[in-house]
């Protein structure tokens, strides 16, 4: 009697612990609540109304702290209106999650909820402008792009050419090399010599066997170079069918990567890792990082650390390859009850002259904004200490002619990432490469079932 | 049973057996709403594909069993992913669950015995308790941090020459593990301790005095008295662990990312259901392995139960 009392107790204890695991799965959200708020947002479209009477609230979704530290600094709010910034860490793609909460929530949220503007990077952008939660900013009165780089325009806008957002940035890529290292392994720090010995991949991989002789590495990261490949691949990683296709580019980063991690040329980690930053130090022993402005002005923090970093050892060259990198792109989101505030926020960043200049002279940033660029190119004053006086918008002014976007999907940064966290194990040797490539197809799964794999 | 028909017979004139049932009812209730109606809309939906494709959703369409059929399809290397799962769980559940209950079971016995009378008992009750107060996830944070290739621990074994380069623990199925066995044994020893204390000094004194006086040692003492008496307890403990253990999440996840690396070795099954549910929102293989988890759960649940109250009969 007693017994089977326990034994009911233990079970519903067990059915109520199963069913909270569980129970968040279903609940909250039954598949046919979605399909309303799917449509919703068609409701509120009518924005574009007179200026009259707008939100007290403004908005923004964004994954980092960097836009909003320009943002606080150079935009100058309208009276009475707060700004409230929603942040996400963009790792395993949470941010994309969160935004895509409150996108589909848009309708059903007071208006000092509705999101107002969000942040989006070229590796999702795609996802988000082709929908009706971005609405066209050209509608609320951004209509100069005369000074914008092509590409930024193109990625922000969707299928039929509207344009639902800018971006504050341009972004080409560089080879960012550490002077006093290349001066050991390649007896020259200049920018043109090092370009010299450094434009192909084949020389890339010979230097860095030398590097590695003389106890240096040439990336800290085996995915330091992952972009420069995955930026010049010949087609998007997954194909019209909606099958995975690894094209020749990132095979050869593959091979690469497995090369470099076996010889000890390279760290195995993650871009992001402590490990990886920690060679950013004074007492770091690697020669390269690969990325835009934006990579040594916010992510290389501790280079840039005035007492334990190696400020003003640095310079940019063009590298291996011609790549592109990220970007931020303020997006409208539909519903917005700011209109006009939204489009004064990204007219600024594109086209306040003084604004821009700040931007480059104060954060070391590359604009979006070909004139001011410009000048600062030609300007034989300029300089960017950090990179030992180097003039890096010279620099990047060239690079930005090679860019061009595309062969990009709604997918790639959770495709990136997992790229290389998987193959960073067959680098480490814990598993085969067979292995290696049969966890990272079950990660895809998982995380997108609509795309086939091998 | 004596007793007990006796108190049937008294209670025949007026019933407040009503008053029992409306006392209980609030928990079935609740219990109903918050607990087996998701558990059936949860089965309902292992059932159909449903899953988001960026903004767009797809389904709710009925597919019968395919997601289980899924589930258990070896992929080529031969492997059944849940399978492999579950047994990662219960590898991760069992190495930090027996030390939890060892130390937990000879601690309540020292911390409970009148002849050792430890002085300052309510400062230890409080120590071995205290990691429970702190979130696993936090907790876990630290241990990322601490074991980081650049981290201190790692620093100190370069320091002392123990090791001659740094050595990656999160690369290495056995240190992985390790740390998470070793963080839920930290998390909850305390915790157990405190309820088998409470369940030995449920027991009579008079039962331990006897034994001695009987002659039997402190080993034979616990092996003939402590522990049977203990058992309905300890029984309790070990199922509420390893339903505990069988939903381990955020200590590994936190650990490893959300990877359960290296190669997958310490994902566990509650992670393998976040993954689904994370950016594709895949409610029809999330219910799948929900069900998956209940029946695992269900059945070890028994074994345990069985095995352990087997002798009374």
């Amino acid at each position: 009697m007693k017994k089977a009392l326990a034994l009911l107790l233990a079970l519903i204890m067990v059915l109520s612990l199963v069913a909270c695991g569980a129970g968040e799965s279903p609940a909250p959200e039954a598949p046919k609540a979605d399909a309303p708020a799917a449509e919703a947002p068609k409701a509120d479209a009518p924005a574009e109304e007179p200026a009259a009477e707008e939100g007290k609230v403004f908005r923004i979704y964004a994954w980092n702290e960097e836009f909003k530290g320009f943002f606080e600094k150079y935009y100058e709010v309208p009276e009475g209106i707060t700004v409230e910034w929603v942040i996400n860490p963009s790792d395993g793609g949470v941010y994309q999650d969160k935004l895509d909460e409150a996108l589909l929530n848009q309708a059903n949220a007071s208006d000092d909820e509705k999101i107002d503007m969000f942040l989006a990077e070229a590796d999702y952008i795609l996802k988000y402008t082709d929908t009706e939660y971005t609405q066209d900013i050209t509608a609320l009165g951004v209509t100069d792009f005369s000074n914008t780089y092509e590409y930024t325009v193109q990625a922000a806008s969707d299928s039929n050419g509207v344009v639902k957002g800018v971006s504050f940035q341009c972004c080409p890529a560089a080879l960012i090399y550490r002077r006093s290292v290349a001066e050991a392994v390649l007896g020259t720090s200049e920018p043109a010599e090092v370009q010299e010995l450094l434009n192909s991949w084949d020389k890339f991989n010979a230097v860095a066997a030398d590097a590695a002789a003389k106890g240096y590495l040439m990336t800290a990261s085996e995915a330091a170079t992952f972009r420069v490949f995955s930026n010049n691949t010949t087609a998007p990683l997954v194909n019209d069918a909606g099958e995975l296709v690894l094209d020749q580019a990132i095979i050869d980063w593959q091979a690469q990567a497995k090369n470099f991690a076996d010889n000890g040329y390279t760290q195995t980690c993650d871009i992001w890792s402590d490990e990886c930053t920690a060679q950013m130090f004074g007492d770091g022993k690697t020669m390269c990082y690969f990325g835009p402005a934006w990579y040594f002005n916010f992510s290389m923090g501790n280079a840039q650390d005035a007492e334990k970093g190696c400020y003003g050892d640095w310079a940019i060259v063009e590298g291996p390859q011609a790549h592109f990198w990220g970007g931020t792109w303020l997006l409208a989101a539909t519903g917005s009850d700011n209109p006009t505030m939204l489009a004064d926020v990204m007219d600024t960043f594109i086209n306040d002259e003084e604004v821009c200049k700040a931007l480059i002279e104060n954060e070391a940033q590359f604009t979006n904004n070909q004139a001011v660029n410009a000048a600062y190119a030609e300007n034989p004053e300029y300089g960017n200490a950090f990179l030992g006086g180097q003039n890096d918008v010279a620099v990047f002014v060239e690079l930005a002619k090679n860019i061009k976007f595309e062969n990009k999907t709604i997918y790639d940064q959770l495709l990136t990432e997992g790229l290389q966290g998987y193959w960073r194990e067959y680098c480490d040797g814990t598993v085969t490469e067979d292995e290696a490539m049969a966890n990272y197809y079950k990660y895809i799964n998982e995380k997108y079932p609509e795309i086939i794999t091998p | 049973m004596k007793q007990l028909s006796a108190h049937k017979s008294k209670s025949k004139g007026v019933s407040y057996a009503k008053w029992g049932y409306i006392f209980i009812a609030p928990f079935f209730i609740t219990y109903a709403i918050f607990t087996l109606f998701p558990q059936m809309l949860t089965i309902y939906n292992s059932f159909f594909e449903n899953y988001r494709s960026g903004l767009k959703q797809v389904g709710p369409n009925f597919v019968g069993l395919e997601n289980y059929i899924t589930l258990f399809t070896p992929d080529k290397n031969g492997t059944i992913d849940i399978l492999k799962y579950a047994g990662n769980t219960v590898v991760l559940w069992i190495g930090g669950a027996i030390p939890q209950i060892v130390i937990a079971l000879l601690l309540a016995i020292f911390f409970t015995s009148y002849r050792l009378k430890i002085r300052g008992q309510q400062f230890f009750k409080t120590v071995i308790y205290m990691p429970n107060l702190i979130m696993a996830s936090a907790f876990s944070m630290l241990f990322y941090t601490l074991f980081s290739p650049v981290g201190p621990v790692n620093q100190a074994l370069l320091e002392w020459g123990v090791l001659e380069a740094s050595f990656d623990f999160f690369a290495h199925k056995v240190s992985v593990r390790g740390m998470i066995m070793l963080m839920n044994f930290l998390l909850w020893f305390g915790n157990t301790t405190i309820l088998l204390m409470a369940g030995i000094m449920g027991i009579e004194q008079d039962l331990f005095d006897a034994a001695q006086i009987d002659g039997a040692n402190s080993v034979k003492v616990f092996f003939k008295v402590t522990l049977p008496l203990l058992m309905p307890i300890l029984v309790y403990t070990i199922i509420t662990a390893m339903i505990g253990g069988l939903q381990m999440f955020d200590v590994p996840q936190v650990l490893t990312n959300g990877g359960g690396t290296p190669n997958r070795t310490s994902m566990t099954l509650i992670m393998f259901l976040n993954n689904y549910l994370k950016t594709s929102k895949n409610y029809g293989m999330a219910g799948a392995i929900s069900v998956i988890i209940f029946i695992i759960t269900g059945i070890l649940s028994l074994v345990v139960y069985r095995s352990l109250t087997k002798q009374d009969n």
